[in-house]
């Protein structure tokens, strides 16, 4: 028996840490311990491939890095195919806005991973550009600005509502089903809305209330199911009174 | 409410409610008043940290309704199975701190030769945690080698009965008793409190043959005996008061001294089972001497542990959580009332705890190894400011001053009238 110099106790002589304050009893332990940490690291390096060392940030940055490839090339193709044929930038316009407005995306997606609400905003900010761009090649009736920038509003605050409760779940299963419908359910009865004034001028709901009660009607039984039925033994130890 | 499943059988479904004096402690709870105590035990040797381990590990085996841990309902807490080990973590952090959320509500501090028993309130009294603690320490003695009768050996395999972990108050309770009076307000020491984390103790240790030779003399048993010190030293405090000081300070001295009723009603619960009797002396009759504090609190505490006025006192703390419209309460609205009834029906009616786990007793083999016990009380809260644990083992008895103030008056007094009656006390350091 040896006394711990820290907590006193007397551990077994042949240990190398104590096992109540954890203070390392170097008697014989020196080499002991270089053996037991190159052992795990070998075991490391055999399970791990290269790709799955990296972080979740490098991973993301090797996607990022092979789209901008791809898109910035087929940017230059259809450019200089365009100018070729045409001697001018004509149907070029078109692919090379949406190859933009992707990278953009890719770029927030990669960099800002984790702010969700400023990814979402400016990823809002570049569709935004993307309509009032369209609607400047072709010069039409202006619906893209009126109705499509709404619509495309209303669904990122609902994306965004969705990853926020999907994210700050406790437990995920049953619930994130239920939190989408719900989202898919509001977002339709909204695009009627929209749709109704912009074509008609009073704002009329049709369709999208039918939706919207099945979908409650699925999403309260999967909520129910999810936070209820799982643990039907709880409900007596919280409610005891 | 009961228990509604076996432990042994399924205890991932284990649950039971607070038990009645339980129920208050959630609420009232802080960083501060942590509502945790400790039972220590001091071995003659360094503890051998391996067969502790074991003996832990067996102690578990037998007590599995104390590994829970706390949760809310609704509309009361409630205890839950938590299947995890009792943490046996180095001495070196401050004194009864509180249990995290989600952990379980005991954990054993050791260091050097002392083992503790740190546990909350909320589980069980002084009484269970000894039980708990001399329950390790006789499988300690055994995994050490030492003689252990067969009835201790066999621990783990005996029977777990549902009496061990029922709610004593409520087999006791008797619908339509009349309720108790409210007491006035008592006096309270005038001490600045420290910072926080504020709580210290003092440990003492005198003869135990001294002083129950003493209280023999004076015909009374050692824990009146030490009440009445406790209230002589508190009339001194106040008698050196200033005017000002005087004037304004409530006059009536009171201990509250728990008392465990499994002496008087049959049970073998390991969760809270004590009441209060509260000796006083009112000092607006003037000055007492010591002997007229020993022969009145002699009375007042043979008073108030007869069987019908127990009763009387288990019906008034049980009655009011039967009632429907108390139980209806959400919980949060309730601990709100629990924390202000805390205070002014609580605390404020007594001006000192003195808590004796009385002489512990241990099969002869297992005692050879151990010096002494102390009995830690919970840190008092900022009205009580000092209480006082004692704990009987052997030919000693320890004395363990808990105390939030920057004054030491209070036990140098205590202690040197002991000196003065012939009872010679050390204090000890730990560590």
């Amino acid at each position: 028996m040896i006394q711990c110099p820290n907590c006193r106790v007397e551990v077994e002589e042949n240990a190398n840490f104590c096992s109540l304050c954890g203070e390392p009893l170097f008697s014989a332990a020196a080499e002991n311990n270089a053996f037991t940490k190159s052992g795990r690291l070998r075991r490391e390096e055999k399970i791990l491939t290269d790709y799955q060392k990296l972080s979740g940030f490098q991973k993301r940055k090797i996607f990022w890095k092979i789209s901008a490839f791809i898109l910035i090339s087929g940017i230059i193709v259809t450019m200089l195919i365009d100018f070729i044929t045409h001697q001018n930038i004509t149907w070029s316009k078109y692919p090379v806005t949406v190859s933009l407005i992707l990278m953009i995306n890719f770029t927030l997606n990669t960099f800002l991973h984790r702010k969700i609400f400023l990814v979402m905003a400016l990823s809002f900010l570049s569709m935004m550009i993307f309509f009032i761009l369209l609607d400047m090649y072709v010069i039409n009736s202006g619906w893209k600005i009126h109705l499509g920038i709404p619509l495309i509003l209303i669904a990122y605050v609902a994306i965004y509502f969705l990853i926020y409760f999907i994210r700050n779940a406790k437990q995920k299963g049953l619930n994130i089903i239920a939190y989408s419908l719900l989202a898919l359910g509001l977002l339709s009865l909204t695009a009627e809305g929209l749709i109704s004034v912009y074509s008609t001028g009073d704002l009329h709901f049709g369709w999208s209330l039918i939706v919207l009660a099945t979908i409650l009607f699925i999403a309260g039984l999967l909520l129910y199911i999810h936070y209820r039925l799982k643990k039907a033994t709880d409900l007596k130890r919280f409610f005891h009174i | 409410v009961k228990a509604d499943t076996d432990i042994a059988s399924d205890p991932g479904k284990f649950w039971f409610a607070l038990d009645n004096a339980a129920k208050i402690y959630p609420a009232v709870i802080t960083e501060n008043v942590t509502n945790v105590f400790r039972v220590t035990a001091i071995l003659k040797q360094p503890i051998k940290i391996k067969q502790l381990l074991k003996a832990v590990l067996r102690a578990e085996k037998r007590f599995p309704y104390l590994c829970v841990q706390l949760r809310e309902g609704f509309f009361w807490y409630y205890l839950e199975h938590l299947p995890r080990h009792i943490p046996i973590e180095p001495d070196e952090h401050h004194l009864c701190r509180k249990f995290r959320k989600g952990s379980l509500l005991i954990r054993i501090p050791v260091s050097h030769n002392s083992i503790s028993i740190e546990c909350s309130h909320i589980l069980t009294d002084g009484t269970g945690a000894l039980e708990l603690l001399k329950a390790v320490l006789v499988f300690y003695a055994d995994e050490c080698g030492v003689a252990v009768p067969t009835e201790y050996r066999s621990g783990h395999s005996a029977v777990i009965s549902e009496e061990e972990y029922e709610d004593a108050y409520n087999r006791y309770f008797k619908a339509e008793i009349p309720p108790m009076v409210k007491r006035s307000k008592a006096f309270h020491l005038p001490f600045p409190l420290k910072s926080s984390p504020r709580f210290e103790r003092l440990n003492a240790v005198i003869s135990l043959e001294q002083i129950k030779k003493i209280s023999r003399e004076k015909g009374v048993s050692i824990t009146v005996y030490l009440v009445a010190v406790y209230l002589y030293i508190l009339q001194e405090i106040f008698e050196e008061l200033n005017g000002a000081g005087k004037f304004k300070r409530n006059k009536k001295l009171r201990i509250q001294v728990p008392i465990n009723l499994r002496n008087i009603f049959s049970s073998k619960t390991m969760r809270n089972f004590t009441l209060f009797v509260m000796p006083e002396i009112d000092l607006r009759l003037g000055h007492y001497t010591f002997e007229e504090i020993l022969k009145s609190v002699y009375h007042q505490t043979k008073l108030e542990t007869e069987e019908k006025l127990i009763n009387k006192n288990i019906s008034r703390n049980v009655g009011s959580e039967k009632k429907l419209y108390v139980r209806g309460i959400p919980l949060f609205l309730k601990s709100l009332i629990l924390r202000l009834k805390y205070y002014s029906l609580g605390t404020s009616q007594y001006s000192g705890v003195i808590t004796n786990l009385g002489k512990i007793e241990l099969p002869e083999e297992t005692a050879g190894l151990i010096g002494y016990f102390i009995m830690t009380p919970p840190p008092p809260n900022k009205m009580l400011k000092i209480n006082c644990g004692v704990a009987g083992f052997g030919e000693k008895l320890t004395l363990s001053f808990g105390n939030i103030t920057q004054s030491q008056e209070f036990e140098k007094k205590f202690l040197q009238f002991l000196n003065d009656q012939n009872i010679s006390a050390d204090t000890i350091t730990i560590k």
